[in-house]
C-alpha cells in the first residue's frame, strides 16, 4: 500500500466515523434489522398465522434457524439499501458540498481517494456486519435459544457474507454519484439494483443476476455456485475501476 | 529575473455558447502577488480552474513550479495551496480535524502536522473554535478555516479565488499580511478579486480579465485604480461589439 492511500484511507475514515448520516444508517442498519428480525421471530414462536405464512418456508424451522433465516432474508434487501445510501453519500457529498474542487492539486491523487473511499465504505460494512451479528447472537440467547450450535455458526457466518456483499454490491452507487455530481443518481442506482433483482428473481433469472446470488446463497448455499457467487465480486471490482477512472479524469465543467 | 511558480501560455477553454477563456498567457513569479480582477464571468475562475487541473484546456500548457501540468508529480502538488469555489471544511469535523486532514492530503509529514495545525489555527484566529464543527461556524469563520487549510503547509505557490468573499475587516486584513509575508519568503500568489482597493493594497501586478481574455494590467500603485479598471473594459467592450 503506498503512502498516499494510507493518507486517503486514514482521511475518509475520519470523514466517514464522524458523519452523523454514516451514524445513523448503522444504527438504522443494526437496529432495524435486529428489532424487525426479533419481531417477526417472537411473532412466529407465539403462532401468529399471519406471520407464519409470510415466512414461507422459514414457518417450518425453529429456533436459531428461524431467527438468523429471518436476518438472512430482510438483510437482503435493506442491506443494499443502507449501504447503497451511505456509499452514494460518500462520493456525491463532495459535489454537493462544494468541497471537490479541495482535492484537486494535491499530492494525493483524485483516483487514490476514489479507492480509499470503496475501502473505507466496505470496511465499514464489515463492521455492520460484525455489529448486526452480535445483536442477532443477543436476541437469540436472550430469547432462550442458548447459545447458537454449530449449524446456527454457519448461519450466522452466511449473514455475514451477505451483509459483506451487499456493502460490495452498493459500489456501483459511488460510479453513479460520480456520474452525475450528486449522492441522488447513486441512490437511484441502488432502489434501481434492488427493484430489478426482485422482477429477475421472479422471472427465473436467479443467482446468475449478480444482486441476487448473494442472498440466495445465505438462505441456501447449495443452489448458488462459486462463479455465481464470485460475480458479485466482480460487480464490485468493475464498478471500483470505473469509478477510479471517473475521478482521475474529472473535471469541474458543470 | 525571479522564477516562474505558474506560467500559462496560450491557455484556451471555450464552452457551448461561447464562452470561455482564449488564449491567455498568465506568470506569477517567486515572491510576487499577481492579481487578477475582471466582471462577474469575466473568466477568473474558469483561469484558476485550468491553472490547477480542474479543468482540460482545448489548447496551451500550464506549468506549475516549473512542471508541466499533465504530468505534475506529489512533490509538485504538495508545494501549492489553494481555495477556489468552496472551503475544504467538511461540516462534521471541527476546525482542528478539518486542518488536519487538509495537512495530510498536502504531504505534510504526520510528525508535523500538530505544529501545522496549531500555526493555521492562530494564523486565522480560529482557536475559540478549534473544536467546533465546520457546520456551526459562520460563513465568514468557514472561509477562514478553508483559508487555513489551503495556506497551513506553506505552499510555494497559492492560488486563491475571491479569498476575502465573507470575511470581516480582521480577516482581510491577515489575510493580507499572511500574503504579503509568504510572498516576502518566495512563493507565488495569484489571487483573484472585485475588491479593487483591496487588490491595490496587496498585488505587485494586476491583470484585468473582461470575456475570457487579459486586456491589460493595472499599476497598483495609481491614483485612481477604479477609473481605469472601468475604461479598459469599456473599451474591450465596444470593440468586442463593433
Amino acid at each position: 500500500m503506498t503512502i498516499q492511500l494510507r493518507i486517503a484511507i486514514a482521511v475518509e475514515a475520519r470523514k466517514l466515523f464522524a458523519s452523523r448520516v454514516v451514524q445513523a444508517a448503522t444504527l438504522l442498519i443494526v437496529v432495524g434489522i435486529a428489532t424487525l428480525t426479533g419481531s417477526l421471530a417472537a411473532a412466529a414462536s407465539s403462532g401468529n398465522e399471519q406471520i407464519l405464512a409470510q415466512l414461507g418456508d422459514l414457518a417450518d424451522d425453529d429456533g436459531w434457524d428461524r431467527l438468523v433465516g429471518i436476518a438472512i432474508q430482510i438483510t437482503s434487501a435493506a442491506g443494499l439499501l443502507g449501504f447503497g445510501v451511505v456509499m452514494a453519500y460518500v462520493v456525491g457529498r463532495e459535489f454537493t458540498d462544494g468541497t471537490i474542487s479541495g482535492l484537486f492539486a494535491l499530492p494525493v491523487t483524485r483516483a487514490t481517494i476514489a479507492v480509499a473511499k470503496v475501502v473505507v465504505v466496505l470496511a465499514w460494512t464489515a463492521v455492520v456486519a460484525a455489529c448486526l451479528i452480535s445483536v442477532v447472537i443477543a436476541i437469540g440467547v436472550v430469547g432462550g435459544y442458548g447459545l447458537p450450535n454449530r449449524a446456527a455458526t454457519n448461519l450466522l457466518v452466511r449473514l455475514f457474507v451477505l451483509t459483506v456483499l451487499s456493502g460490495a454490491l452498493a459500489v456501483p452507487a459511488a460510479w453513479a454519484a460520480t456520474l452525475g455530481r450528486s449522492l441522488l443518481p447513486g441512490i437511484a442506482i441502488t432502489i434501481g439494483t434492488i427493484a430489478s433483482a426482485q422482477v429477475l428473481v421472479v422471472a427465473g433469472a436467479g443467482a446468475w443476476y449478480p444482486p441476487v446470488a448473494p442472498a440466495l446463497w445465505a438462505i441456501d448455499p447449495q443452489h448458488v455456485t462459486t462463479v455465481q457467487l464470485g460475480l458479485t465480486l466482480v460487480v464490485a471490482a468493475v464498478f471500483t475501476a470505473a469509478t477510479v477512472h471517473s475521478w482521475a479524469r474529472l473535471q469541474l465543467d458543470r | 529575473m525571479a522564477d516562474a511558480r505558474l506560467s500559462a501560455r496560450g491557455l484556451c477553454r471555450l464552452f457551448p455558447g461561447g464562452a470561455g477563456l482564449h488564449a491567455l498567457d498568465l506568470d506569477v513569479n517567486e515572491g510576487e502577488v499577481h492579481a487578477l480582477v475582471g466582471l462577474n464571468g469575466a473568466g477568473k475562475t474558469t483561469l484558476m480552474r485550468l491553472l490547477l487541473g480542474m479543468l482540460q484546456p482545448d489548447a496551451g500548457t500550464v506549468r506549475v513550479c516549473g512542471h508541466d501540468l499533465r504530468t505534475a508529480d506529489p512533490t509538485v502538488w504538495a508545494s501549492v495551496g489553494h481555495l477556489i469555489d468552496h472551503p475544504l471544511a467538511y461540516p462534521e469535523l471541527d476546525c482542528t480535524a478539518n486542518l488536519t486532514i487538509a495537512a495530510r492530503l498536502q504531504g505534510v509529514p504526520s510528525t508535523q502536522v500538530a505544529a501545522v495545525v496549531e500555526a493555521a489555527i492562530a494564523d486565522f484566529e480560529l482557536s475559540q473554535y478549534a473544536h467546533v464543527r465546520a457546520s456551526r461556524l459562520s460563513t465568514g469563520n468557514r472561509q477562514r478555516l478553508g483559508l487555513g487549510a489551503a495556506l497551513a503547509h506553506h505552499p510555494e505557490l497559492i492560488v486563491l479565488d475571491e479569498p476575502t468573499n465573507a470575511l470581516d475587516p480582521r480577516g482581510v486584513i491577515a489575510l493580507r499580511e499572511l500574503l504579503l509575508t509568504r510572498a516576502r519568503r518566495g512563493a507565488g500568489v495569484l489571487i483573484s478579486s472585485h475588491q479593487l482597493d483591496e487588490v491595490a493594497r496587496v498585488a505587485d501586478r494586476i491583470t484585468v480579465i473582461n470575456r475570457g481574455s487579459a486586456i491589460g494590467s493595472l499599476d497598483p500603485t495609481g491614483i485612481d485604480i477604479e477609473r481605469s479598471f472601468f475604461a479598459m473594459i469599456h473599451t474591450h467592450d465596444e470593440a468586442h461589439q463593433s
